[in-house]
């Protein structure tokens, strides 16, 4: 388990992490949001022991020293290989660095690189391949090792959707081969689709933290979508309802000023009409997070 | 290339030299032509070396000369009193060639005297008498100070050379890599200076590398300019001088160059890891090239005066040890007690640089602000664990 209790950092008059706790279990995916800034890098670089903080990180109840850096996976969030390597020549080269023999990697390279579709052989050299592919070797070098710990920043981020759903299965066979899992993302959907639990940062501190579904529930379920042929502008008016946004062709969504007015709504709408989906739930990731991030301090 | 590259411009010069010598080889010569065949066959015999044998007469030197096959030709005369020669030539004679000719005619011309004098046999004795001038050069002692000068020279500008291109790799390397991903991926697998010290340790191995090839391919050139025909003559003449400078180079010099290395290698690594961003790396290695500048030429009003508290004092500072106490070495101005201070110091600084800029590298290579140096190196070291 990774457990961070408590760590601040300071760059200069910076407070770039204020007192922030949360902890990922093995076998559980944690996904780590917040605006541009917020202080994601900044917590993976404290993880990683790349800063001096204030507070305390453990793995399996242990500072995180060179004893464990065998176990950890790191995806930084630009890709960045060694341009004049081979294929084989890199992914060795960095399992090496966790102790994995270059005998016991060499064979699984052919395996990893057709997993992932990787254009080319292991003999071409990094800088021949295209940026998606670099990324993609990016990718088998941090996980080929079997971290314990898989480190991810911003992973999604300039992959095409069928690369991205390579790398969610992948992320989906390290969870339950038990690994703990934390990755940075602006994509919520990502984030909703493989997330055990979030933890949002603004400014320095944690603004959300808990299971997903949770997170969202404790919002209320305030929004309502619905398919009508009736106009935005009736529905904007309808009582409780505090804006109303199109979505696609007839259908809309309505946000109320409480959960406990869908009941009203519903009978303001079907009173005498016909409604082809009428759906109360609470505010999606995108939502919280443009709520959250809208939000002042304290 | 660059452990080669003094091999290939040495190949260079010699083919070049080789080539040079054989294009001119017979633009030098001269033909000598005499109605006297024992006149000419006297002269043959003294100087053959010089001497196109296969022109025997005017007409035939005559077209050679044109054509620019041989340098002249040289007519010899004689008649009962006297001896003359007439040289035709596209320039005028080389002193060496001159005074050969004149040595030639005089030998003739006293020959012819002595017969014409008819002079008894203790006359012609008495005659022949010559002055006589005894040189007494003490070898050693004459070729001391040209050794010294050779040795120093070789040796300031040799350690130089090394130095600006270890410098100016090592830090553009390690410039190129700063602010790369690829050093947070290494940081997440080993410690950074495990990861510096393995830097320093390649550059090592390197240099050793090099130092062991210039070695031995030293050791080859020598042997081949031993027995080259070209060289043979010169390096006899000038035997005791080319040990003398040999001794002097395969000496304890050698530690300084390879500790001097190291030092400006650890001193070039913290540049590398200073700079603002990427596209700065060709800057990287200034302030190192800057100083190793500094430490050359400070060099040059001190190679006659190494008696002078400035060159004892440097010979201990590390970053200028590598130029002065070799300068002392090559002048015997140094004790072994001295040498092994000096080593010791140099030594003990590159340990203690080493292991600190080990300690702030991570921190240094992380950072990637866009700031002034000192605050870059603040920041650096406020973000190292």
């Amino acid at each position: 388990m990774l457990k961070i209790q408590n760590i601040s950092k300071n760059f200069g008059d910076l407070k770039a992490l204020n007192d922030v706790s949360f902890d990922v279990s093995d076998g559980q995916i944690l996904g780590l949001i917040g605006q541009n800034g917020a202080g994601k890098s900044t917590t993976f670089h404290s993880i990683l022991n790349f800063l001096n903080y204030q507070g305390t990180i453990t793995w399996n109840d242990q500072p995180i020293t060179e004893t464990v850096f065998d176990e950890i996976g790191y995806l930084p969030e630009e890709r960045s290989l060694m341009p004049k390597l081979t294929i084989e020549q890199q992914i060795i080269y960095l399992a090496r660095l966790k102790n994995k023999s270059a005998k016991e990697i060499r064979p699984q390279i052919e395996t990893w690189l057709k997993r992932f579709a990787v254009k080319g052989t292991k003999k071409d050299k990094i800088k021949d391949l295209s940026k998606g592919n670099q990324q993609k070797v990016q990718l088998i070098c941090t996980l080929i090792h079997n971290p314990k710990l898989l480190i991810l920043d911003e992973p999604f981020s300039g992959l095409d959707p069928v690369n991205a759903d390579l790398l969610k299965q992948a992320i989906l066979t390290a969870k339950k081969q038990g690994a703990a899992i934390i990755f940075s993302s602006h994509d919520m959907e990502n984030v909703e689709e493989l997330c055990d639990k979030l933890v949002m940062l603004r400014n320095g501190k944690v603004v959300l933290n808990g299971a997903v579904q949770e997170i969202r529930d404790s919002f209320g379920k305030t929004m309502i979508y619905v398919t009508t042929d009736q106009s935005i502008d009736k529905l904007a008016t309808l009582p409780h309802v505090v804006a109303a946004k199109p979505l696609e062709s007839r259908r809309y969504v309505l946000y109320l000023d409480k959960e406990e007015a869908g009941r009203d709504v519903f009978d303001e709408l079907t009173h005498g009409q016909y409604i082809e989906e009428f759906s109360q739930q609470p505010p999606t990731l995108n939502e919280i997070f443009r709520r959250k991030a809208g939000e002042k301090d304290e | 290339m660059l452990v080669f590259g003094p091999f290939l411009m040495f190949g260079i010069t010699i083919g070049a030299g080789y080539l040079g010598a054989s294009n001119t080889e017979n633009n030098s010569e001269i033909a000598v032509i005499s109605q006297n065949s024992q006149l000419r066959n006297s002269y043959l015999k003294a100087n053959k070396t010089d001497v196109n044998t296969a022109i025997t007469d005017q007409t035939k030197a005559k077209k050679q000369l044109n054509k620019g096959k041989i340098a002249g030709y040289l007519t010899l005369k004689s008649d009962n009193q006297k001896i003359s020669a007439q040289y035709v030539g596209t320039s005028s004679l080389d002193s060496s060639m001159k005074s050969k000719i004149n040595i030639f005619l005089n030998t003739q011309q006293q020959q012819l005297n002595l017969a014409n004098a008819q002079l008894s046999a203790t006359q012609i004795q008495a005659l022949q008498q010559q002055p006589k001038l005894t040189e007494n050069v003490q070898k050693k002692t004459g070729t001391a100070h040209t050794a010294k000068i050779i040795s120093f020279w070789i040796t300031v500008v040799m350690v130089y050379i090394i130095l600006i291109t270890y410098t100016t790799i090592t830090a553009q390397e390690i410039a190129s890599e700063k602010g790369t991903k690829i050093m947070e991926i290494i940081f997440s697998s080993t410690t950074a200076l495990k990861y510096f010290l393995g830097k320093i340790f390649g550059v090592l191995l390197v240099i050793l590398a090099q130092i062991l090839v210039y070695l031995i391919g030293g050791f080859g050139g020598y042997l081949f300019i031993e027995n080259s025909s070209l060289t043979k003559s010169f390096v006899s003449q000038y035997q005791s001088l080319i040990t003398s400078v040999l001794r002097n180079l395969l000496s304890v010099n050698l530690i300084y160059l390879l500790l001097g290395v190291v030092i400006y290698t650890v001193l070039a690594a913290f540049c590398g890891a200073l700079v603002a961003k990427v596209e700065d790396a060709s800057k990287a290695a200034q302030p190192a090239i800057m100083l190793n500048l500094v430490a050359f030429f400070i060099t040059f009003p001190f190679q006659s005066n190494v008696d002078s508290i400035v060159v004892k004092t440097l010979s201990y500072v590390p970053f200028f040890s590598s130029y002065f106490m070799p300068l002392r070495l090559i002048n015997n101005n140094a004790s072994g007690v001295e040498v092994a201070i000096s080593l010791i110091v140099l030594l003990v600084s590159i340990i203690l640089l080493t292991v600190y800029i080990g300690k702030i590298y991570q921190g240094l290579m992380l950072q990637t602000d866009d700031s002034s140096f000192w605050k870059r190196f603040k920041r650096g070291i406020s973000y190292n664990k």
